[in-house]
């Protein structure tokens, strides 16, 4: 089927240029590295405490960490955008019979690829520390992961196409980028948190996937909370995909 | 009623136009990019869009090409609309914007292969045909290396080959030799001539004056949105009805403008203008025109380095149809 190869030649294109320069692993990595070597260890202190009744002060943390590494790197996907906007590459594949739809896809499922690779590494990285996944769980959380870097790469790249300027892009994205963790109960686990943050949490996309990456991590795969995780990280990546291929189609690149 | 009588174009039209019309919304109104044109490209044909920067030429380009709907009017390319068959479109032509597109960190190969995957190609036959365009535009030598290494001409023959990769019937090119040396400039004319040796129809656009007359069958020259006249260079030149009588003045001569505004009240000259260290002469009849501007010219004592006489040139007609000259217009036009 023709959008089936044209997704994969697409993809095949954004596979190679990330190959060239792998050292965006390293740099995809640095943030989450850091906290887990000078941030984590302040949290060993808390271990019983509200929300960190479940195994490790890690268990805990290192989902956060996931969660933080599959949405803050990829809102620069529609700074990529502009650039190849500016290029004129978006243009020459416009002209092409290619379906609006495959040449989204094809940036995005690169993005998710290149979501799972450092996130893989950094489990790896905090098992010897005393982080313990249940591997089924862990494999359920890296395709809710993979849901939230699709639907941050398509909403970025929306949003690009439609303000068209670098500057008022990272305004947005920057701008909303530290709300939106620290609401999320990333770093520190929300049931510290006094009752009206909590309920201003629940009105971020965040929260939930960061509560269901905690379940999947330990083990949890059947309960409301990573259901309801995967229900809103499901249906925004369908909603910002849907607006990103509208905004593509119309698009004047 | 007649039948076909407003039926679009023929078998043979290439591009067909008709009352095309773009607006943009600006701050306080709308700009009308592009007011009701009418063209005719036929197939086969080398087809030159002159006009000078905001005259409505790429926007009618990006219309033609499906990256812009149309607000009003039609527009058949290569036998389809573009407005309600933009697939079809997409399949039969080729595109090669100003900008390029070439993927700076791919290989020309890669660059090519993935073109004709998008076209449809299986693996094996983008293969084939990346590589026979390697060697039609003589990039064997580079075609491994990231298109970022390229030199100017390197990367616009690529980007033409980018733009050939599935036998387009129509290939449209946008400022194709902008930014090129003379060499590599001759050396695409010759591709494009090629080009249209194998049937392929050529619409370029560009503000080079020499360029659309050495390379262009037809033209068509457009400013503020709607076409001032179109034509072949030669019946363009021939309808301006006039010669040119082209003077430059030795070293020691008065300043130019002074020049200019005695020859300008002179009884045969209908225009003069000053071109770099020259003015020109815009006069009726040359036979007439020259012999009393000599005499003037030695009255007033005015050494002369070279006088000449010639046929208008396009840039002629431009300046008469938009009261600009081209060279001036395009400067500084990256849009």
């Amino acid at each position: 089927m023709k959008l089936v190869t044209d997704v994969w030649v697409l993809m095949g294109r954004k596979v190679r240029e990330a190959l060239r320069q792998p050292t965006w692993v390293i740099m995809n990595l640095s943030l989450p590295l850091v906290l887990l070597a000078f941030y984590a260890p302040l949290l060993h202190s808390l271990a019983g405490a509200p929300g960190f009744t479940r195994g490790s002060v890690l268990d805990v943390f290192v989902p956060g960490m996931l969660v933080m590494l599959a949405y803050v790197n990829v809102t620069a996907a529609g700074y990529f955008l502009l650039m190849e906007l500016d290029s004129g590459v978006i243009e020459r594949l416009r002209v092409t019979p290619v379906s609006r739809f495959a040449l989204l896809m094809g940036t995005v499922l690169r993005d998710v690829l290149a979501m799972v690779v450092p996130a893989l590494v950094l489990v790896a990285i905090a098992i010897p520390f005393g982080f313990h996944p249940r591997w089924a769980g862990a494999a359920v959380l890296m395709v809710l992961l993979a849901l939230l870097t699709a639907a941050t790469a398509a909403a970025s790249s929306a949003l690009a196409l439609i303000v068209r300027k670098v500057e008022s892009l990272t305004a947005v994205t920057n701008g909303t980028l530290m709300p939106l963790l620290l609401l999320s109960g990333l770093f520190l686990p929300l049931s510290l948190a006094p009752q009206w943050l909590r309920v201003l949490a629940h009105i971020n996309p965040l929260y939930y996937a960061v509560e269901a990456s905690r379940d999947l991590a330990v083990g949890t795969i059947g309960s409301a909370t990573v259901g309801q995780g995967f229900l809103v990280m499901g249906g925004l990546a369908v909603l910002a995909i849907a607006w990103a291929t509208r905004v593509y189609r119309k698009a004047a690149a | 009623m007649i039948p076909n009588r407003t039926a679009l174009g023929k078998a043979t039209d290439a591009v067909v136009v008709e009352n095309l019309r773009k607006s943009f919304p600006v701050k306080g109104g709308t700009l009308e990019a592009v007011r009701g044109i009418d063209l005719r490209v036929a197939r086969g044909e080398i087809f030159g869009f002159l006009g000078p920067n905001g005259a409505g030429k790429t926007t009618t380009l990006r219309m033609l090409t499906t990256l812009l709907p149309p607000d009003g009017g039609r527009a058949l390319v290569a036998g389809a609309d573009v407005a309600s068959r933009p697939q079809d479109v997409r399949r039969r032509i080729g595109y090669v914007g100003q900008r390029g597109g070439a993927d700076s960190a791919a290989t020309g190969r890669e660059n090519l292969v993935l073109q004709a995957r998008l076209y449809g190609q299986r693996k094996a036959e983008a293969s084939a045909r990346a590589a026979e365009l390697i060697d039609l535009v003589e990039l064997s030598e580079f075609a491994d290396r990231p298109v970022l290494t390229y030199s100017g001409g390197q990367r616009r023959r690529l980007e033409v080959a980018l733009g050939i990769v599935h036998h387009p019937q129509v290939l449209f090119l946008d400022e194709p030799t902008a930014g090129l040396d003379p060499q590599n400039r001759a050396n695409l004319w010759d591709r494009v001539r090629a080009l249209r040796a194998t049937g392929t129809t050529v619409f370029l656009t560009t503000h080079y004056m020499e360029e659309a007359d050495a390379l262009c069958d037809r033209v068509a020259i457009i400013d503020h949105g709607a076409i001032a006249s179109e034509g072949t260079p030669r019946e363009l030149k021939q309808c301006l009805g006039r010669e040119m009588v082209l003077i430059k003045p030795g070293p020691a001569a008065r300043p130019l403008e002074d020049l200019r505004r005695d020859l300008a009240a002179e009884r045969f000259v209908e225009e003069a203008r000053i071109e770099g260290e020259t003015i020109r002469l815009a006069v009726g009849d040359g036979g007439q025109a020259l012999p009393a501007i000599v005499a003037r010219l030695q009255s007033d004592g005015v050494p002369l380095e070279t006088i000449s006489l010639s046929a208008p040139s396009l840039d002629d007609v431009f300046l008469r149809q938009t009261g600009r000259s081209l060279r001036d217009a395009g400067k500084g036009e990256q849009s």
